[in-house]
């Protein structure tokens, strides 16, 4: 076994030791991220056509609109949000076409 | 045997007090180690929108200072560090520090962020007030310095994708933590203060009620790089109409263990609805007190600046606070105007003036004691205020006591000039025994 192969191998070990150590934390990071996936995905099928406020979005989607404005600040955050128009007192967001990385996808 | 690195002199926090010491006694030819508990310099002060009464933009008078201490050639920046032990030995100190895993090199992370682009996870940004995600591998903000990313293990799934995108392999998920000691002639205490926790009382609601946040969250709210880049009810994210601040909501409240004032809490309280005014024109902002103590340089005229643009000023200490229709907010009080009486009223954004605790706790890490407030005790608080039971040992700004930035730097530049007269007394005693 060459060099590069032997030291590929070793990490791979250590990282199977890590996964069994931290068992728990990513079972519940993990079904936290399944949780936030299904929701963008949710928050992006009402998005990608059409820009909605954060109660017309909680409405479709059943989020809790708190939950909503979380998840379009942290999107907004990472360029994958934009904002529009002010309707009423609510402003309106919709998708942004270019975003950097996409996990609803 | 943990590696030892010697200075002239140790600053604890890097704070707005913290860095302006560390540059006082920089800029005097000291060497200076700083340790900073955060990821990043700067303090609460760089998490500020402004600035009362000049309403300065808080990053942009802070982040030169930040950069200063940074690049200077006479200081040492240790962040993401934990104080384990601070004690005496010989003519100085020495420290036991401990350097948390970021589980990324900090001497290969180029700050560029795209471990933090291709993360999967979004965890709750304590640095944005909650109101928005961060990923689990992250820059805590972006003018934090260093910029050098860290990974929250705890929201981690070990997927790879961030060691697997980072361009210079800086990703270690096997990092441990690195203990050192510092050994230093003199050093400053700039451990800071927290805010009371809104959770402990029971009668604002614990924090449960929606749209009833804290100062600080407001701070976040009203910063150019907030959550939302302008203010919104965090519960459905509505333009408010009506907002509500509530003062000594965890000062001079003896149930809450905070039975003094906390001296900025009026102010802040009066810049932010100032802020507001500027950015909802149309909003009425009434601030409800007890008394307002504006006693520092300007802070009266600023005031009745306040007064004058509209704000409004209720005599009355609001007793509790439920929740009211539409997402509004209820709150009962007892007026103490137009033949007092008490009496209820309904806004739409919720603000509690919180109150300053002490940010750190010197038993068992230090000989130092604290006083009844929980602040560390100052041994000569009128002619030398910076003064500790520790020789060589001298404390700045919020660590000594609740205080606002102005006498926070103050306090930092005399912490400073003890610690150079102590300095000066040591050479002095080496020459003669010389």
């Amino acid at each position: 076994m060459s060099e590069v192969s032997e030291k590929k191998t070793a990490e791979k070990e250590a990282m199977k030791k890590l996964r069994a150590a931290r068992k728990e934390t990513i079972k519940r990071a993990a079904d936290k991220m399944k949780k936030q996936k299904n929701a963008i995905k949710d928050i992006k099928k009402q998005l990608k056509d059409k820009a909605g406020t954060v109660p017309e979005i909680a409405e479709a989607t059943g989020i809790p609109s708190s939950e909503v404005l979380w998840y379009l600040a942290a999107l907004k955050n990472y360029g994958q949000i934009l904002e529009g128009e002010k309707d009423g007192s609510y402003f309106r967001y919709k998708w942004a076409g270019n975003a950097p990385e996409d996990p609803g996808e | 045997m943990p590696k030892i690195l010697k200075f002239d002199a140790l600053v604890i926090g890097a704070g707005i007090a913290g860095l302006q010491a560390a540059l006082d006694l920089a800029d005097q030819d000291f060497k200076v180690a700083i340790v900073e508990k955060d990821a990043t310099i700067g303090g609460k002060m760089i998490r500020l929108s402004k600035v009362f009464p000049t309403l300065d933009c808080a990053s942009c008078i802070t982040t030169p200072k930040m950069a200063a201490a940074a690049h200077h050639e006479n200081i040492t920046l240790f962040t993401y560090c934990d104080l384990q032990s601070l004690d005496r030995n010989g003519n100085g100190v020495t420290a036991a520090v401990r350097q948390k895993t970021r589980f990324v090199d900090e001497e290969k992370c180029i700050g560029c962020r795209q471990c933090e682009y291709q993360c999967p996870v979004y965890v709750s940004d304590p640095e944005q007030g909650g109101f928005s995600g961060r990923k689990a591998i992250y820059i805590p903000f972006s003018n934090a310095i260093p910029q050098i990313a860290l990974m929250d293990v705890e929201n981690c799934t070990l997927c790879g994708k961030c060691a697997r995108v980072c361009p210079t392999q800086a990703v270690n998920f096997f990092q441990e933590p690195q203990d050192f000691l510092i050994e230093a002639q003199t050093a400053v205490l700039a451990t800071g203060f927290e805010v009371t926790p809104l959770e402990n009382k029971q009668q604002y609601g614990e924090g449960k009620i929606p749209n009833v946040i804290t100062a600080l969250q407001m701070e976040r709210l009203l910063a150019p790089h907030g959550p939302y880049n302008r203010v919104l009810r965090p519960s459905d994210g509505m333009e408010p109409d009506s907002i509500a601040y509530i003062q000594c909501a965890g000062s001079r409240d003896k149930s809450m263990g905070v039975p003094y004032c906390s001296r900025v809490c009026c102010m802040y309280a009066i810049k932010q609805a100032m802020l507001l005014s500027g950015a909802l024109p149309l909003a009425d902002i009434t601030i409800y007190y007890m008394d307002i103590r504006a006693f520092g340089k300007g802070y009266e005229q600023f005031f009745q600046n306040a007064k004058a643009m509209g704000i409004e000023f209720v005599k009355g200490k609001v007793a509790t606070i439920s929740e009211g229709e539409n997402g509004g907010v209820r709150l009962h009080y007892e007026s103490q105007e137009d033949g007092g009486g008490v009496t209820s009223a309904e806004h739409d954004l919720v603000v509690l003036s919180l109150g300053m605790v002490a940010g750190w706790n010197p038993d068992g890490h230090c000989r130092i004691s604290t006083g009844s407030d929980a602040f560390i005790k100052t041994v000569k608080p009128k002619i030398a205020p910076t003064l500790t039971e520790m020789e060589g040992v001298f404390v700045a700004g919020a660590a000594a006591g609740p205080k606002d930035i102005v006498d926070s730097i103050v306090e930092a530049g005399a912490a400073a000039m003890e610690a150079s007269k102590y300095l000066a007394s040591l050479n002095r005693s080496v020459k003669a025994v010389a």
